[in-house]
């Protein structure tokens, strides 16, 4: 009997699938079989768990949840509808288009960035090359045989912002050593704009101490005391002894040394 | 016949006292002319390419010094006009070494030329459009007629006279004096950028000029006037310490 078991057959009775003669062999091989009796009992209790358990969503649920789902659309407004189209295919492809152009752009400017900078950096050398190149005139005009032409290279020192020590030791041994008074005149004119190098000081002192030429003296006397270099009372103190001085000289020596001592 | 010979002999005699008052040398390869002198200087222009030293009628040689040569502060006379002339490279260097002789020098009008005047000197240089350097050390006047070319001079208790032609070379013109009144006269139309400063002396022009305001700050040389004149060129810069300027039109 146990082989004629109709565990198959139970889903389809339980469905109601089956005809009225099958139902019958059905029932009939049931009332003898325990087994199948308790299979039937089973499924029964499993169908009726699913029938009976999973709970469909009732229609004022349903309404509820749409009206939330547009109260919510509403209340992210248009970001959400933005947000929406892009994804679609062909904006996509004009997003990917617009980055490789950004992409694009941002090299060209880099690139163009680099130029520039490589462009500044010759200009930079350039303009030192200019700089070099007025400093070497400069020079060798001071050297001329001509006062006119050195005066003329004094002059240069406008051409400089920021003139360097070789620059300043120049116009220093101009004032100096040349043996032209234009020219030592020039030369202080051009180093009195740089009182503040200590090369200027010094070279100041020293011309005063050796200098002949009275509108010079007076000239280096008039700075040093507007920079209150006190080192400069000693030469000042010299000249009001020496003979030759110029009674003007002593005049406006006398009148600033006790500013200085 | 012997009256001829006689004519003939005082002629040459004469042509050999004349010779002696004059001195002559080539300025082939002379770029500068260097002269130094106590007494006064004048340098005039002619047309030769060569140095002429005219010395003036009398030279009294005296007695004692027969066969004796002047020897002075610079050099020996090798002229036998009482100068020293040397060529040193592409400079030729000339001093006059009698103390209160006046030397009037001729040289062509493109020449460069240095002039100091040691002592009592004044320089007058007429005419140059060369390169003038103009240099009164002590009492002497400096006196520029007619010059065109960069100008650089200075003079202690003399004046300075300068009156130029037409001024168009680049090369700065330089003019100062201590105690001296400085007078310049420039044509009215001279593109220049003009410097001037005095300490103790007043500017007086015609020249449209006025005084740079520096923002309170005080230049060294108490007074300076900056101003460029028909659209700026050369630059000229003057300076009297105690005397007075004065800057003409022309």
């Amino acid at each position: 009997m146990e082989k004629n078991h109709v565990f198959h057959q139970i889903p389809d009775y339980l469905d109601g699938n089956l005809n009225k003669s099958a139902v019958a062999e059905f029932e009939k091989h049931l009332e003898q079989c325990a087994d199948c009796q308790k299979e039937l009992e089973e499924m029964k209790t499993f169908f009726n768990v699913f029938e009976e358990e999973v709970p469909t969503p009732s229609d004022r649920l349903k309404a509820k949840f749409e009206s939330t789902l547009e109260q919510q659309k509403l209340n992210q407004g248009k970001v959400v509808q933005l947000e929406s189209k892009p994804s679609s295919n062909w904006t996509g492809n004009i997003l990917k288009i617009a980055a490789s152009i950004a992409l694009l752009v941002a090299a060209f400017q880099m690139g163009s960035l680099f130029q520039q900078r490589k462009v500044n950096e010759d200009i930079a050398q350039l303009q030192d090359e200019t700089n070099q190149m007025k400093q070497t005139t400069m020079l060798s005009l001071m050297e001329n045989q001509s006062a006119s032409k050195r005066i003329q290279g004094v002059n240069y020192i406008e051409e400089f912002e920021q003139p360097d020590e070789a620059i300043i030791q120049a116009l220093a041994n101009r004032l100096l050593y040349d043996e032209n008074d234009n020219v030592r005149m020039t030369a202080f004119e051009a180093l009195v704009n740089f009182t503040s190098s200590e090369i200027v000081k010094t070279t100041f002192i020293e011309a005063l101490e050796q200098e002949q030429n009275p509108s010079i003296q007076v000239a280096i006397i008039q700075a040093l005391v507007q920079i209150q270099e006190k080192k400069a009372a000693e030469p000042m103190k010299k000249l009001l002894e020496k003979e030759d001085t110029q009674p003007f000289i002593k005049d406006q020596i006398k009148a600033v040394l006790p500013s200085l001592t | 016949m012997r009256k001829f010979t006689f004519i003939l002999m005082a002629l040459f005699v004469g042509v050999i006292t004349n010779a002696q008052s004059d001195y002559t040398k080539s300025l082939n390869g002379i770029q500068w002319v260097k002269i130094e002198s106590n007494a006064d200087i004048i340098l005039k222009t002619h047309s030769a390419n060569e140095l002429l030293i005219k010395s003036g009628p009398e030279i009294k040689i005296p007695e004692r010094a027969k066969g004796l040569k002047l020897v002075g502060e610079g050099g020996t006379d090798n002229t036998n006009i009482g100068f020293s002339v040397v060529q040193d490279g592409n400079t030729l260097i000339i001093h006059n070494l009698r103390k209160n002789k006046k030397g009037e020098i001729y040289l062509p009008a493109s020449q460069n030329v240095a002039v100091k005047s040691t002592w009592n000197g004044d320089i007058e240089i007429d005419g140059f459009s060369g390169e003038i350097e103009a240099d009164a050390q002590l009492n002497g006047n400096v006196k520029l007629l007619n010059v065109n070319g960069p100008v650089t001079a200075n003079s202690l208790n003399g004046e300075l006279e300068v009156v130029f032609g037409k001024v168009t070379q680049d090369s700065p013109i330089s003019l100062y004096s201590t105690n001296g009144a400085v007078d310049v006269s420039l044509p009215a139309d001279t593109p220049a950028n003009l410097a001037l400063s005095t300490l103790n002396g007043n500017v007086y022009t015609d020249f449209e000029v006025q005084a740079e305001n520096k923002d309170g700050l005080k230049s060294v040389l108490g007074r300076d006037i900056k101003a460029s004149i028909n659209g700026g060129g050369v630059k000229i810069s003057m300076k009297s310490t105690n005397g007075n300027m004065y800057l003409r039109k022309k």
